[in-house]
């Protein structure tokens, strides 16, 4: 069972996306089994090569590759959101599952939270 | 009521990304309480004709929502939206 | 931290605000979810303020006369049914929410907490979460 946090917005532009890591992140340091679900314009945070350094803030591709060393348990993204955004495998950061959003994938968690 | 599998409280309105994601997640024994600018989904969408809809009345009320817009949804006060909460195996608020 | 099965005979619950007042209707929608829970017996385990909630626990915000005051009638509700509410303290720290310890430790001119809510960190969340019957999150609307 577990928490699916899902990040449905996309990155850099808000802080609501960094701040559902950071829930994930607390969640997997109390040994809380826990999956993020990047949906949406989400799934923008999972694209390769992102150069934050114009920007001035840290790198969610850097921040996100930590996750399953934190012991978050799958990064998963919705299949259609992907396909929208134009995001194929190879444009993606490793270590992703392609999933459908649907009712079948929040089942299977016992909660389900946005950060904002 | 049959079993509550899902709850989802949706407060956004049909423009919202969030609307449609949450629509797309409905399974068969779930209901949706529309709650803030998500009751403005009773008039601009038909997706509520289908699933066990209900929707907070001050919200209703305060968007000049009378009963000719309710179609099947039932309007609830906090209390009953509190007890929705507890019969849901499950509450997503969106 | 214990793990515990939700016990729905005594249903307690979280409530997780992550939408500002005077800029989205969550704080509203949550006090309104938490007097209904008081009033039908249930336990509040604790209020928790994420992202832009946590504005709702600043002792500066200034509503007209003519308008509800959310962080006070909030802080009032707290008191009264004994209820602990915490900001998360990175989410507060970000948008200039501290109380006197934090202002001591980053040696700031002023803090800000309205009483009686505290800060803290996303720990207070999690142990909500596994101790709560229900957590339930009240996020900006749009």
């Amino acid at each position: 069972m577990g928490m699916l946090i899902i990040i449905d917005q996309s990155p850099y532009g808000t802080w609501a996306g960094r701040e559902a890591l950071d829930m994930a992140f607390a969640l997997a340091a109390f040994d809380q089994p826990v999956s993020l679900l990047f949906s949406g314009a989400g799934v923008n945070w999972l694209r390769k090569a992102q150069n934050t350094a114009d920007i001035e803030q840290k790198s969610l591709e850097k921040n996100l590759a930590a996750a399953p060393i934190f012991g978050i348990e799958a990064i998963l993204a919705d299949r259609t959101a992907c396909q929208r955004y134009n995001l194929d495998s190879e444009a993606m950061i490793d270590g992703v599952q392609l999933t459908n959003a649907n009712a079948d994938l929040l089942a299977q968690y016992s909660q389900t939270a946005f950060a904002g | 009521m049959n079993r509550l599998h899902t709850l989802h409280i949706l407060n956004k309105t049909p423009d919202h990304p969030r609307f449609s994601e949450c629509l797309g997640t409905l399974g068969p024994d779930d209901a949706v309480a529309l709650t803030e600018n998500g009751v403005l989904g009773l008039v601009a969408s038909k997706a509520f004709s289908s699933v066990q809809t209900y929707a907070l009345e001050g919200d209703l009320n305060a968007r000049g929502l009378s009963d000719d817009n309710l179609g099947a949804a039932a309007p609830i006060d906090y209390s009953e939206l509190v007890n929705l909460t507890l019969q849901a195996e499950r509450v997503i608020s969106w | 931290m214990t793990h515990s099965t939700p016990d729905t005979e005594n249903p307690s619950f979280t409530l997780v605000i992550t939408g500002a007042p005077y800029s989205s209707q969550a704080p509203q929608t949550a006090l309104g979810f938490a007097r209904a829970t008081v009033a039908a017996g249930h336990t509040i385990d604790r209020i928790f303020l994420y992202g832009d909630g946590v504005h709702l626990a600043s002792a500066l915000v200034t509503a007209p006369s003519d308008e509800t005051h959310w962080p006070k009638q909030w802080a009032a509700f707290l008191e009264e049914h004994e209820v602990p509410g915490v900001a998360c303290i990175a989410s507060a720290l970000r948008r200039g929410l501290v109380d006197s310890d934090e202002q001591k430790r980053y040696q700031l001119n002023a803090n800000n907490l309205l009483t009686p809510f505290a800060i803290a960190g996303l720990g207070e969340w999690v142990e909500g979460s596994i101790k709560s019957t229900r957590t339930i999150y009240f996020h900006a609307g749009a």
